[in-house]
């Protein structure tokens, strides 16, 4: 073979993977973060850790000191009281804790000097017994006792539980002189005396069942976190390290496609973040190991060593893949920084989403075959669920659907970061300045796809804090939410003076036939809403979250106390206008750019609905909100209007307002509110033909040629 | 042979108007050739050599290298040329003779094969002694070389040279333009572009002289130098008409 021959493809990547790790394991940063710092820190967190308890434990050991619980008595009968308090006093020694001092003391004052002695910590609490409590105790009736206690010493919770039980025991033995004193057998205070059978159960040792898959997710997350680190510097340095040192273009000048050089340089940081997550995993290990030698004799860990290395099997696989995902995002983000200070600051935004998805895994109730397709969630729920001791199959399912999902995004992310390579403006530009984005530029036709994707951020960001200022009256809330959501949008749009008429969409659709797509628009949304609301019924039933519930019933309420053209507006006209020029305007023009392709046409769509669906929050509503954001988007695209988006939108949004006049008052608030599932027979099938309808007629009435022929 | 056919390069600007890099530029430089592409700054140059490399896609026109077409067969293109400009650097922590080993290898190269040619490559350059030692401790004369190795590895029968004498002293330059001098005589076609005139005056056959986009004078070197002022002379009048050298 001669140079002039085609290299084969497998060479290439060899090639490329094994010149990167030799870079890579030259690099002592990497090399730290890598190897050095797991094997530091799981330890040094253990032992800070078990410090901190330690000290914790000391200092409340140190403020309660085995000391005797000490009760001052006044009144005529102080006597009295004391020596019964005292008789029962060691009544209460079997329900304290053994390293408690049972005894009490009791001493006599006069009521003049007894605040004193609690204000000086002479005394715990202080009794007062007039004349005849002794005798009281004896009779029918129930004696008021109060126990006053320092404001400037208050009582601790062990000493404020030693006199809960002392009284307790004072009580049960008036209860038993007042049975004896009747003639009563002892039995009358005992009705019911209940045993175990077959099996005692656990005393007071701590038992860990249950606890460790609880305990570990903590764990399970950091090393998630610190898996996806091992691909920080490598990725840094695979792409925009070479950029910086002007040795990417003698990569680009190697007879090798971007994918080969790609996947080469994915190859090599995967390898570095493997061996990230090999150390981390060896290093819990021991420090497990060493943590358990620290347990208190008695404690069960609740596990058996088999779960626990099926556990540890399905863990290391599935974060296989988790490093695989993590290895393809860095390298696909940083693909757009041209120095490694622009790669540092794009891999933040990484750090925030590996801990986020990472962390969903813990909530509550998380778990299950669709979160093990979600990357970073996915394995670190598959890994407790291994531990919880799932059976061995749904574990291999999981297994399989989670490094099915990691290797699918992990070809997307290298495509996208293939394609960022050869950009030419990423190769070749001036560097990124702040002033730049403040800069105006000259008349376009539309905003770029960065200012799509970052007034889509910009404005979950700002519908995420109104959550928190917005007044629970939507009458208020949603004016505040849309003009928080299209004011600043036209300032934007004006400053970068983008074409309104492109960007908006402000154009009649289809030119005459401008009436179809109207109704088009029109049928497709109401029909959606049926359906949408049909499907949710009979996925999730009535089971709503808390917070689904409180918004179904503030709109309920919208809906019943205020004017229907006040409801209408709130509901559906200013939600249709204002979030169609956001979504359906500005994030897919800027996503679709000119005249796209089929392939930008449908990812464009896909990320504007994706970015719509997210803005509405609540998880119940997002399928719906998606699917309707993903139709709207292709009428926008098909029409090159507005106009049926937004038509389809405000149909959507007020068909419940028709559903509330139409249906009387009580029934109405149950369907809205999601009470019932009875919906009327016909509704179903009139729903579909409407959207079916709805989409053929905006179809006809689509632009002549929105698209590109071929993808692009 | 290096032939050039009405390239053209549109760039988009940040503020959104359109910039003609490369204006249709035309021209041939044969087997055994070195030709001098001379230009002042942002001129076009550059972004003429990165579209015969294929790190850019002309907006129109196009290229070939020893007959493989810069759009249709960008690959063949890379199999064919070794390119260098000033901005090209060599891996920090990598030793020259692992750059070369690893460039052989993605031109197809065995272990056998490399274990002949790269030695003999690294001695050529003058860089055996310093084979070992991890590029970022090397001069820049020294990393130039390395470069000049990484581009030759395969053994190209083209060369596209953008500034290669940029940051080299006075030796350096020397030397390495006697290294392509003989790669000329080997029979390489040589497309070289410097600011530094007096240095390849007396090396290339013939100069183009780019300004705007657009090749505005070409000539053998015998007609440059014979042209008032020398080269420099025909160079300001080809980009400043009417001023005097």
């Amino acid at each position: 073979m001669t140079a002039m021959d085609p290299t084969p493809r497998g060479q290439v990547v060899r090639a490329i993977a094994h010149r990167d790790l030799l870079e890579f394991v030259r690099d002592r940063r990497t090399l730290f973060v890598t190897l050095l710092m797991p094997m530091a820190m799981y330890p040094v967190l253990a032992l800070a850790s078990t410090l901190g308890l330690r000290t914790a434990l000391s200092d409340l050991e140190a403020r309660q000191a085995p000391r005797a619980l000490a009760i001052a008595l006044s009144g005529a009968d102080a006597e009295r009281l004391a020596t019964r308090l005292e008789q029962v006093a060691a009544m209460v020694a079997d329900e304290l804790p053994a390293d408690w001092p049972a005894r009490l003391t009791t001493e006599l004052v006069p009521s003049r000097a007894a605040q004193r002695l609690l204000d000086d910590g002479m005394a715990d609490v202080w009794i007062d017994a007039p004349a005849g409590t002794a005798a009281a105790l004896d009779g029918p009736g129930t004696v008021p006792l109060e126990a006053r206690v320092s404001a400037v010493r208050p009582l601790d919770a062990r000493r404020q539980r030693h006199l809960l039980e002392v009284v307790r025991a004072l009580a049960e033995d008036a209860r038993r002189r007042r049975i004896e004193a009747e003639g009563l057998p002892a039995s009358v205070l005992e009705p019911v005396a209940l045993t175990f059978a077959g099996g005692s159960p656990m005393d007071g040792a701590a038992s860990m069942e249950g606890i460790l898959p609880t305990a570990a997710g903590g764990v399970l997350v950091l090393l998630a976190l610190l898996t996806a680190t091992g691909a920080f510097y490598p990725a840094i340095d695979a792409l925009a390290g070479e950029k910086e040192r002007g040795t990417i273009e003698t990569l680009l000048l190697a007879p090798a496609t971007a994918g080969e050089i790609v996947t080469g340089k994915f190859l090599a940081i995967w390898g570095v973040t493997l061996a990230t997550l090999l150390v981390n995993a060896a290093s819990i290990g021991l420090t497990g190991l060493v943590l358990l030698r620290f347990l208190p004799a008695g404690v069960d860990l609740g596990t058996d060593a088999a779960r626990l290395s099926t556990a540890a099997i399905v863990t290391l696989l599935g974060y296989i893949g988790l490093a695989a995902v993590a290895a393809a995002t860095c390298l696909a983000v940083t693909s757009g920084a041209r120095s490694g200070k622009e790669a540092q600051n794009t891999l933040t935004p990484v750090i925030l989403l590996v801990s986020g998805l990472a962390g969903s895994a813990l909530l509550p109730g998380a778990g299950g075959e669709a979160l093990a397709a979600v990357p970073f969630a996915g394995q670190v729920a598959l890994a407790r669920s291994a531990l919880s001791g799932t059976a061995v199959p749904t574990l291999a399912l999981q297994l399989a659907i989670s490094l099915a999902a990691a290797a699918a995004a992990t070809w997307l992310l290298l495509r996208g970061a293939a394609a960022a390579l050869t950009d030419e403006e990423l190769l070749f530009r001036g560097p990124d300045v702040a002033g730049s984005l403040f800069a105006r530029p000259a008349p376009r036709s539309r905003p770029t796809p960065m200012q799509g994707f970052a007034a889509a951020l910009v404005a979950f960001a700002g519908l995420w804090y109104a959550q928190g200022i917005a007044p629970a009256d939507l009458g208020l809330a949603v004016p505040i939410q849309q003009a928080a959501l299209v004011l600043p949008l036209i300032a934007v749009a004006l400053w970068q003076r983008v074409d309104p008429a492109t960007t908006f969409g402000l154009t009649a659709p289809g030119g005459r036939r401008w009436p179809l797509a109207a109704l088009g628009g029109l049928l497709a949304g109401a029909g959606l809403f049926i359906l949408g609301a049909a499907a949710t019924l009979a996925v999730r039933g009535t089971h709503l979250s808390p917070a689904a519930r409180d918004l179904a019933a503030r709109i309920m309420e919208l809906l019943l106390d205020r004017p229907w053209w006040l409801s209408g507006l709130l509901i559906a006209v200013v939600p249709a206008i204002c979030e169609e020029l956001f979504f359906r305007g500005w994030v897919l023009a800027a996503f679709a750019g000119e005249r796209p392709g089929w392939r930008r046409a449908l990812a464009a769509v896909f990320l504007q609905a994706a970015a719509f669906a997210a803005f509405h929050l609540l998880p119940e509503r997002m399928p719906q909100t998606f699917l309707l954001g993903a139709v709207l988007g292709w009428m926008t695209l098909a029409t090159g209007s507005l106009v049926p988006a937004v038509i389809g939108h405000l149909a959507h949004n007020a068909v419940p307002l028709v559903l509330v006049a139409l249906a009387t008052e009580g029934h109405g608030r149950r369907l809205a509110a999601g009470d019932t599932t009875t919906l009327p027979g016909w509704l179903l099938p009139a729903a579909a033909v409407a959207v079916v309808a709805g989409l053929a007629l905006v179809h006809a009435a689509r632009m002549k040629a929105p698209l590109r022929e071929q993808g692009g | 042979m290096i032939e050039a056919a009405g390239l053209v390069k549109h760039f988009r600007s940040a503020d959104g108007t359109v910039v003609k890099a490369v204006d249709g530029v035309s021209f041939v430089v044969g087997r055994g050739e070195m030709v001098g592409l001379l230009g002042a700054n942002g001129v076009g140059k550059t972004t003429t050599m990165r579209l015969l490399a294929t790190l850019l896609q002309p907006t129109a026109g196009t290229a070939r290298i020893d007959g493989c077409d810069v759009t249709t067969d960008p690959l063949g293109v890379r199999r064919r040329l070794g390119y260098l400009s000033a901005t090209t650097g060599v891996p920090d922590r990598l030793t020259p003779r692992e750059v070369l080993q690893s460039f052989g290898r993605l031109h197809g190269f065995d272990q056998a094969a490399l274990a002949g040619r790269v030695p003999a490559l690294l001695d050529a350059l003058g860089l055996g002694d310093c084979a070992e030692r991890p590029c970022g401790r090397l001069s820049t004369g020294q990393r130039q070389r390395v470069s000049l190795g990484r581009a030759l590895v395969h053994d190209p029968p083209a060369l596209v040279l953008d500034e290669p004498t940029s940051g080299l002293d006075v030796v350096g330059s020397r030397d390495l333009l006697d290294l392509l001098e003989r790669l000329r005589w080997e029979g390489r076609s040589i497309l070289i572009s410097t600011h530094r005139l007096h240095e390849i005056e007396r090396r290339c056959d013939r100069f183009l002289i780019i300004h705007a986009g657009r090749i505005v004078a070409a000539g053998t070197r015998e007609e440059m130098i014979a042209a008032p002022g020398g080269l420099e002379g025909a160079f300001f009048a080809a980009v400043e008409p009417g001023a005097h050298p």
